[in-house]
């Protein structure tokens, strides 16, 4: 699996590399919002989640945002991509069997955005001599919140790898998350509270709002709450994507575009 | 020898406008290393869906596939043991350059990093690529892709290769160095299956032959076989003009047919030199022995398919 992910992380750099005036464009808009954040431009990013005025908690909810969003888009792109250029049943020939593939391909092409985002964050913290008060708990719901966001990406990858053309319904996914990460559940009455729960990313997005806004300590069950539900949808996720594929081989659609 | 490849009673139907469409239908293939298999039928026939239900790729709804004794719908590892290139595919991405394509996929089939390197330079230079090693596959001929999706296919040395339409979209230069290719592959104990419409392709490369139409194989043999079968056999003598009637009466007294300026002689090699004596001194364009190809053979057997 180790091998795969290398591999994975190798052909993303490649493709990175590939086409350098692309790169440079992604480094430049990731440089631009985060020094917008510094200078306390606090729209500048878009409707990105906003945990509180202070820096860190600016930082975080942008990394959230733009994270989940990766999450949620990026198989489902990749799956659309490839069963248009034709590639796609070549990766489904691998041994490893494609859940296994597209696995290794989500944590690499997650650790090359991190590396990408991290590098210019500390580069603009260099240069501008900001400092991050930033607590290190706050990980932890951040991590539950992008398992969850795997988790719906998976679900998404399942229907792309079956209908091949989901644009729409993923550009409609954005304002389904910006609803999930922004609606302050943990505030609601007795049903909404649930739902904050129950709902992707919802507990892990409380979570930093209690964290970083309100200066709350971190709640154990909280945390594990959030823990759970990413997990759960996590699995929810491959469970869809494992459906999808068995779905794909017996209707002969994998090759369609 | 043990088949490579057992395919056995592969059937598969597909909804279309809300009723099933048989695709194919109760299909038995094997192939032995070394042998290339030329899997034939006009478009639609069910070759495509044969040889993915082969890959693992669409599922049989009855049947089984084995691949050295192993499922590949049911064991990935059976995977290790194919290589495809499959036709309307780019098959390799066209933004990586041909060894870190190798590398790529050779590593996504099992190998070491390392391995896929150095085993993706030695196929580089064996197909004569490597000094497009580092070129962008976008910006190779047709050609050169088509070689490198042969080669990526091969790079875990696959037991058996599948190739779908080979020769489709390629120059002359580039389908003969394909054909080439094919064939020292095989020599090297390759187990190959080849779909292909260029049936000229098909007779010099293949062993062995079957003929798919309307989802059922309709005749399936070594090539050698098959053509021998629908070979009549008999003798075509070409004169520059036709002959008088005095010697057509003693050509027929010889068992000939006159057809124009074409001697027919259905007998043996010792009444041919008979018919020929006759013939002396008129000039010979041409002597042959009728031998039909794979085309006609092709073709007969789908029009009686379609006349049935």
């Amino acid at each position: 699996m180790l091998r795969l992910v290398a591999i994975e992380f190798k052909r993303q750099l490649l493709m990175l590399r590939r086409y350098p005036m692309e790169t440079a464009g992604q480094l430049a808009v990731i440089a631009l919002i985060f020094y917008g954040l510094f200078l306390g431009a606090r729209y500048v990013a878009g409707p990105t989640a906003r945990f509180g005025e202070r820096l860190d908690a600016l930082v975080v909810g942008y990394v959230l945002w733009t994270l989940a969003l990766f999450a949620i888009g990026d198989l489902s792109w990749g799956l659309m991509n490839e069963a248009r250029e034709g590639t796609l049943e070549q990766v489904f020939l691998s041994p490893y069997g494609p859940l296994r593939v597209y696995l290794a391909r989500s944590l690499a092409n997650l650790a090359a955005t991190l590396v990408l985002n991290l590098a210019v964050l500390l580069l603009l913290l260099g240069l501008t001599g900001a400092r991050l008060a930033f607590s290190p708990p706050a990980l932890l719901p951040l991590a539950a919140a992008l398992l969850a966001a795997y988790g719906v990406g998976y679900g998404l990858g399942a229907l792309a790898l079956y209908f091949k053309r989901i644009q729409s319904f993923l550009n409609l996914f954005q304002f389904v998350m910006m609803f999930l990460i922004m609606t302050p559940f943990e505030r609601l009455a007795a049903p909404g509270r649930l739902a904050g729960a129950v709902l992707p990313l919802a507990p892990a997005a409380g979570m930093l709002r209690d964290l970083l806004a309100r200066g709350a300590p971190l709640d154990p069950g909280g945390l594990l709450l959030a823990l759970a539900n990413g997990l759960a949808y996590l699995l929810l996720g491959l469970g869809l994507l494992a459906a999808a594929i068995r779905v794909t081989k017996r209707r002969g659609l994998l090759g369609g575009y | 020898m043990e088949p490579v490849l057992r395919a056995r009673g592969l059937r598969k139907a597909y909804r279309q406008g809300g009723r099933a469409v048989t695709a194919v239908d109760g299909v038995d293939l094997e192939v032995r290393p070394g042998e290339v298999l030329a899997f034939l039928g006009p478009n639609g026939a069910g070759k495509t869906t044969t040889i993915k239900m082969i890959a693992g790729l669409v599922r049989p709804d009855a049947g089984e596939v084995r691949i050295e004794g192993q499922d590949p719908h049911r064991e990935p590892a059976a995977l290790a043991r194919v290589g495809a290139v499959l036709e309307g595919n780019r098959n390799v991405y066209w933004r990586l350059t041909p060894e870190e394509n190798l590398e790529y996929f050779g590593t996504l089939r099992g190998l070491a990093p390392g391995e896929a390197r150095r085993r993706g330079l030695r196929l580089l230079k064996r197909f004569g690529l490597l000094a497009k090693r580092r070129a962008l596959t976008q910006e190779l001929s047709r050609g050169m892709q088509q070689k490198l999706a042969i080669a990526v296919a091969l790079v875990h040395r696959p037991r058996l290769l599948l190739l779908d339409e080979p020769t489709l979209g390629l120059d002359v230069e580039a389908a003969e160095h394909v054909k080439t290719l094919v064939r020292e592959l095989a020599g090297a104990g390759q187990a190959i299956l080849l779909t292909t419409h260029r049936l000229e392709v098909a007779q010099a490369l293949s062993d062995r032959v079957a003929i798919l139409r309307r989802g059922r194989i309709v005749a399936a043999d070594a090539t050698a076989t098959l053509l021998a079968r629908f070979s009549s056999g008999h003798y075509v003598v070409e004169l520059e003009a036709p002959p008088g009637p005095e010697l057509a009466a003693r050509l027929a007294a010889l068992g000939a047919r006159i057809e124009g300026a074409r001697v027919l002689y259905a007998g043996g090699p010792e009444g041919l030199w008979a018919v020929l004596e006759a013939l002396r001194p008129r000039p010979l364009l041409r002597v042959e022995r009728d031998r039909a190809d794979l085309t006609e053979v092709f073709l007969r057997l789908v029009k009686e398919g379609r006349h049935a």
